[in-house]
């Protein structure tokens, strides 16, 4: 908020503030990205966060006269997307979760800057340029995960891709060839084939052949695997025992995941550590039945009831469990005083890509992350704007809704 | 609780003080800033500025920083610090380092553009304002010192974006008094924001990696301040979870030791490089062998006769990004071994003018350029403290005449006299701004340490 000044753009949910397009498209991408709550690809990285609050933001900066049509907004976050599939696509490394090089700020500034580049109606030489800059600001660290930091990575994608597709619109230049060299975009891989794409008549989409998962709570997506197993297994254990869960009756807890340094949290002390924690979220499932966006707060971070179940918590790596979104599988395994056992397994939880969620549940999922911040025609106003956007005339009646603008005049705008 | 190398450095920067710097060190750093201001002003000229200049003066309205070479324009203190970086580097005219680094455009742009940030009460005097310098100084360094490959000319990522965004962090949360946890956060948010690839040297782009490290490591400090939290652990080594070894293939983090008896600024024993003309440092060792053998031939010839010669042969380290045989924009030419061996046969001298456009394309220099071999003797080494430049003339008449530089004028073991940096900054300056503002910008700076309140700079 210290760097305002008269423009321009939208900041979800906020009515009384508004900030230069850079700034707004920051903390919109900090926003998506603050609860690890956002959509998910294969190979991995959060694809939409970096490349919708970019372009949001940049088509409520288009002088009045220049009216945005849903259909180029469409056109734009697809493209952004799609260079972030395809970048991904050159590295075999990119394939498993990451361990060096946090995917959103690699590819997300750059898939921000195609499309906004796209958005500018850039030439092809000034896209070329919009990439060359982007790859100057690309890239951070994984130890920044699980930590407050992360969700600026995609808010740092997000602007900072804006800013390149803005300074390439102003006439700065880059590398022309930025993503065939190794000291270019091959500077975050160890392993790194670029390939030209491909220019038939019908381009193949990367998303008509993968689609994304959706989270159905805010963490990490492989405790998505864990929250089901540990669910099922909770129950069993509740059947069986006069739907009754005595957490005494618990001797040991045993998680069978993949190995992924940094979701391996025996204690996590924060709500950000606890998004990242295949421990916490088994045990939270247990104890409650299902994850929610309140697993998280500090109070249920903090119960006893959840530290002792935590202390009783180990983690197992079998070796044909491959740290990969697309094949990794969970095993939950509860052993009682008794001696008994109860297991349950996910392979793909629902949300994933292989089951994906159905209209009515994504509905839901928005609408309860809505309420409270935008009134009910806003809400209502989006559902209806997005699953109708190829035929919305002026994509600014989106902004007006995020702004949590409730009006009557919005629906001649549609 | 055990020392992690992040929080080594954390304390260092929280605990130093004005009398850990040792005369050297404030006598080198100052020398620093001076030169530092003197390119960020010529360098206000260029295009890449303007260009980065218009950008953010769409966003300014709490504009209270000053830009290099441009009265009356205030901007926000992140965008001024990203302008005024993007200048210093804009002609690659700003200082170098050993290991490789451009250490002064990443840390006096942020610290100037926070100086004006601050209320009246709180400005920060000059001794303060130096240690921060110094502190962003000793930050870049130590981080270079944990990987060997840092040593080399790079290959990889640009050290000016990696080292120099957490040597930003470093000096101006020094500047801003944040407590140590504050400071080790800052360093944690800086590496989120650290890293470009080496495939924009050469090109416009490059300068804004100075641009954005000093911006960048401002804001990330600015957040450290507001209480934005990240890994405690960002220096050190964690297998499996990359924190700043992201940047490098090995990568061995020591802990900083507390200022004071047991600790020693590296500028104490590694002075830096400051550049005569507006190149690539590679180019100094070519452009003074270029000069002496020049000389020779002139003796030899009567005049400097480019029909005597045959071919020119180059004998220089391997580094991609500076061979070029033929260069056609102006940040390609500041990265040509080629070019300015033969602009400086040529001209007898290497200056701001040899790199206009008009220069670049000049018929009788693109016939030199023709003749130009390169080769890559094995005992010439990639790496500014060791490589040498050597030009061979071949001419026609079969005879060769040699020239051969080990240490060009300006480099740490050959440092520029008080008078050459001077004139240096003169010249630059002039460009911009009238004299009684350039004797007073050398005056403050030579008597930092008694100045009351540094914003004044």
């Amino acid at each position: 908020q210290i760097y305002s000044s008269d423009s321009s753009s939208t900041i979800w949910g906020h009515l009384d503030f508004r900030l230069p397009p850079l700034y707004a498209a920051f903390v919109n991408g900090v926003a998506v990205h603050s609860m690890d709550f956002d959509d998910t690809w294969h190979p991995a990285t959060h694809p939409s966060g970096a490349v919708l609050s970019a372009l949001i933001a940049l088509s409520e900066a288009f002088p009045q006269k220049k009216k945005i049509s849903g259909l180029d907004l469409l056109l734009a976050f697809n493209v952004g997307i799609e260079v972030q599939g395809r970048l991904l696509h050159f590295s075999r490394e990119a394939r498993n979760i990451p361990k060096r090089f946090h995917p959103p700020a690699v590819v997300g500034t750059m898939g921000s800057a195609a499309a906004c580049a796209k958005l500018l109606a850039l030439d092809q030489l000034e896209c070329k340029n919009a990439l060359a800059i982007a790859a100057s600001y690309a890239g951070a660290p994984l130890a920044n995960a699980a930590t407050q930091i992360k969700p600026l990575h995609v808010g740092n994608a997000a602007k900072h891709g804006l800013e390149a597709a803005c300074l390439a619109l102003q006439g700065l230049q880059g590398n022309e060839q930025i993503l065939d060299m190794k000291s270019g975009m091959g500077a975050f891989y160890t392993d790194y084939n670029p390939q030209t794409l491909p220019t038939s008549q019908s381009y193949p989409w990367l998303l008509e052949q993968q689609d994304v998962a959706i989270k159905c709570f805010p963490a990490h997506l492989a405790t998505h695997w864990v929250a089901d197993a540990a669910s099922s297994v909770r129950r069993k254990l509740v059947e069986s025992s006069e739907n009754l869960l005595s957490l005494d009756k618990i001797e040991k807890v045993i998680l069978r995941v993949p190995e992924v340094k940094y979701v391996n949290r025996p204690s996590p002390a924060s709500e950000h550590e606890a998004r990242h924690s295949f421990q916490f979220v088994a045990c939270s499932a247990l104890l409650d039945g299902s994850m929610s966006v309140q697993s998280f707060t500090s109070e249920n971070v903090h119960r006893p009831a959840l530290r002792e179940l935590l202390c009783k918590t180990q983690l197992e790596h079998p070796p044909d469990n491959t740290p990969s979104f697309d094949s990794l599988y969970c095993e939950v395994s509860v052993t009682l005083r008794d001696g008994n056992t109860v297991s349950g397994r996910c392979t793909t939880f629902y949300g994933h890509w292989r089951k994906p969620l159905k209209k009515e549940d994504l509905e839901k999922k928005f609408q309860s992350n809505a309420l409270g911040i935008l009134p009910i025609e806003a809400m209502e106003g989006i559902i209806e704007t997005v699953y109708n956007l190829e035929k919305v005339e002026d994509c600014s009646v989106l902004s007006t809704f995020l702004s949590g603008q409730s009006t009557r005049a919005l629906p001649e705008k549609l | 609780p055990e020392e992690t190398v992040t929080g080594s450095f954390a304390s260092f920067i929280h605990a130093a003080r004005p009398e850990h710097l040792s005369q050297t060190v404030r006598q080198r750093s100052k020398r620093m800033i001076l030169d530092s201001i003197g390119v960020g002003l010529v360098g206000s000229t260029t295009r890449v500025f303007d260009i980065a200049l218009r950008y953010c003066r769409l966003y300014s309205s709490v504009a209270v920083s000053s830009v290099y070479g441009k009265p009356g324009v205030k901007l926000s203190p992140t965008l001024a610090a990203f302008t005024n970086g993007v200048a210093t580097h804009s002609m690659d005219f700003d200082d170098t380092w050993h290991p490789a680094t451009h250490p002064s455009g990443a840390v006096l742009p942020a610290l100037l553009a926070a100086s004006q940030m601050l209320p009246p009460s709180t400005k920060p005097n000059g001794l303060d304002f130096l240690l921060a310098f110094n502190v962003g100084l000793e930050v870049q360094g130590r981080l270079m010192h944990f990987s060997t490959e840092a040593h080399d000319i790079p290959k990889r990522f640009h050290p000016p974006s990696v080292v120099g965004t957490l040597g930003s962090a470093a000096a101006t949360a020094k500047l801003l008094s944040l407590s140590s946890a504050q400071c080790c956060h800052a360093l944690g948010i800086a590496a989120s924001l650290a890293g470009a690839p080496m495939a924009n040297a050469a090109t416009q782009a490059k300068p804004l990696h100075v641009g954005n490290a000093t911006r960048l490591g401002l804001e990330a400090a600015l957040l450290a301040a507001r209480g934005m939290e990240a890994s405690p652990l960002i220096l050190d080594d964690i297998p499996g979870c990359s924190g700043f070894s992201a940047f490098y293939s090995l990568y061995q983090p020591k802990p900083l030791a507390a200022p004071g008896e047991h600790h020693e600024f590296l500028l104490e024993k590694q002075d830096i490089a400051f550049k005569r003309f507006p190149a690539h440092l590679g180019m100094h060792w070519v452009v003074d062998a270029a000069l002496s053998v020049r000389n020779l031939f002139i003796n030899y010839a009567g005049s400097f006769s480019p029909s005597l010669i045959r071919t020119i042969v180059l004998r220089i380290p391997v580094s991609k990004y500076i061979n070029r045989p033929f260069p056609s924009s102006e940040h390609q030419a500041r990265h040509s071994f080629q070019f300015n061996a033969c602009a400086a046969l040529l001209d007898g001298e290497v200056g701001l003018g040899s790199f206009s456009e008009s220069s670049i394309h000049r018929q009788e220099l693109r016939e030199l350029l023709d003749k130009v071999v390169v080769e890559h003797p094995e005992d010439n080494v990639a790496n500014f403290d060791k490589m040498y430049g050597e030009v061979a003339l071949l001419l026609h008449s079969g005879d060769i005449l040699t020239g051969k530089c080990d240490t060009f004028y300006g480099h740490w073991r050959k440092p520029l006299s008080k008078e050459s940096l001077l004139k240096k900054f003169r010249s630059n300056a002039s460009h911009v701004l009238p004299e009684e503002k350039i004797e007073a910008i050398i005056t403050l700076v030579d008597n930092l340490e008694n100045l009351s309140d540094s914003s004044q700079l």
